[in-house]
């Protein structure tokens, strides 16, 4: 560790982590939550089965910068759609949304069009998914300064 | 987001201008400071409850129900968990959370989760100022849940006005492990898991320990989180306790000059490190390395050079045989 480190007052890009739909498959996001937390990250999951309305409750709550989302049950479009949509209602532009699970092809576009980026599948290298994921974080730290 | 914007949003209980406040207060920086001289005349209203025990004695989910139970009596309870970060990385995975977010979900509490950032002692940097945004925020109770490290958990017994150790039956030795740490902060001891077998030669053990401290004599409770069974006598014990330290008013006096204390070492370890933080990378180091100098003289050294208080005596750098 260097020097003063602890003394920094930038603060690290804080990532909420969440199933938001009837969805058990946990491993992935697990795996996830630990290579974020490697990355410097702080993580926070949303354990399973919670609603989009527990999602962004628990965003604004936390005051995170990214929201992951992760499904594996085909439910994206709908549920993905939903904590956009939620988000959106209350007046919330500084928290960023990034994707990932089972998601088709024909279906990234539609994801990406409201605001939902990344939208990994399985065999995606961590690496990739960090970078994303710290990219959006720093543009949302960014609106929120403003 | 101006300051006064920010303040007025605390003092009104917005939930989303208290989230972001207590970002600003984590980067621990000169707004931050500001923020907390605005409201700091707003605060002093909260009873600040500190839980700490053992990880997996289910201090998440007893705070679940104790947050519920404070709720329905028609109390406002905010909740700050710490969790412990990597020291490698320095990131965290915070997991408090999941285990109570039915409840805040449905009764509207904030509760926020934390990075203790390195330090050891239970608490972040930040807590104590964070704790500061909560109580201007109009709470009545604040519950604070540490790391959960176990003995060296201890910073919690400056900040809370009632501190509860949390432990559970079938912990055995451990029980022993923290009775020279934790035995001594507790003013509520609560046995959670009393389904468990053995339950009761558990709360046993804590009564036969526990001894009365400046004036309290510390309670012990039987808890069982999934029934909610215990938890009418845990809310009676820490009104208890605080009427208790109302009466005894010292508390808080000793918890302002520790603030005061940690403020003053906050600002000369800054200052420190901004003076010889650079004299750590410098090439000195390496030839130091090279004369096999013991690390407490070169420190000493380093010091005595440059803060100007050196008298001109070089100090004794190596004992010559």
């Amino acid at each position: 560790m260097e020097a003063g480190k602890n003394l920094s007052s930038s603060r690290p890009i804080k990532v909420l982590l969440a199933k938001p739909a009837i969805d058990g498959h946990d491993r992935g996001i697990f795996v996830l939550a630990r290579a974020l937390r490697d990355a410097g990250m702080d993580v926070i999951y949303a354990g399973l089965l919670p609603t989009p309305e527990q999602v962004v409750d628990i965003a604004i709550s936390e005051d995170v910068d990214v929201i992951g989302l992760s499904l594996l049950n085909g439910a994206h479009m709908t549920a993905f759609k939903k904590v956009v949509d939620l988000l959106k209602e209350r007046g919330v532009e500084d928290i960023a949304v990034v994707g990932g699970g089972i998601i088709p092809d024909d279906d990234k576009p539609k994801l990406e069009a409201i605001g939902v980026t990344g939208n990994y599948g399985p065999g995606t290298p961590l690496s990739t998914i960090i970078e994303h994921i710290r990219k959006r974080g720093e543009e949302a730290r960014k609106k929120k300064e403003m | 987001m101006d300051t006064l914007s920010i303040v007025r949003g605390i003092t009104a209980g917005d939930q989303r201008i208290v989230a972001r406040a207590i970002s600003i207060i984590e980067e621990d920086n000169d707004r931050s400071y500001e923020i907390i001289r605005s409201i700091y005349g707003m605060t002093g209203h909260a009873h600040i409850i500190g839980i700490t025990g053992p990880p997996g004695v289910g201090k998440s989910t007893m705070i679940g129900v104790l947050s519920r139970k404070l709720t329905e009596m028609g109390k406002k309870v905010s909740i700050l968990a710490v969790d412990a970060s990597s020291p490698f990385s320095g990131g965290t995975i915070l997991g408090n959370r999941i285990r109570m977010q039915d409840t805040l979900s449905r009764y509207g509490i904030y509760m926020r989760s934390v990075s203790n950032r390195g330090m050891t002692g239970g608490l972040s940097r930040s807590t104590w100022n964070i704790v500061k945004v909560l109580d201007a925020a109009g709470s009545d109770f604040i519950i604070i849940e540490t790391v959960g490290a176990g003995q060296s958990d201890i910073d919690i017994v400056y900040l809370a006005d009632t501190v509860i150790v949390t432990l559970a039956p079938g912990l055995g030795d451990s029980i022993q492990a923290i009775k020279s740490g934790m035995m001594e902060i507790g003013d509520i001891f609560v046995i959670n898991k009393m389904d468990r077998e053995d339950s009761f030669f558990a709360l046993k053990d804590i009564m036969d320990n526990v001894y009365e401290r400046n004036g309290w004599m510390p309670r012990v409770v039987g808890t069982n989180s999934l029934k909610g069974e215990g938890y009418d006598d845990l809310i009676r014990a820490i009104d208890d306790h605080r009427t208790f330290s109302v009466a005894h008013g010292g508390k808080r006096r000793i918890r302002y000059r520790e603030e005061v204390r940690l403020a003053l070492s906050r600002i000369v370890e800054r200052h420190v490190w901004k003076e010889f933080g650079k004299l750590l990378e410098s090439g000195e180091m390496d030839s130091y390395y090279d004369e096999h100098l013991d690390p407490n003289t070169v420190a000493t050294e380093i010091f005595a050079q440059n803060n100007g208080l050196s008298q001109g005596n070089s100090v004794e750098r190596r004992v010559e045989f």
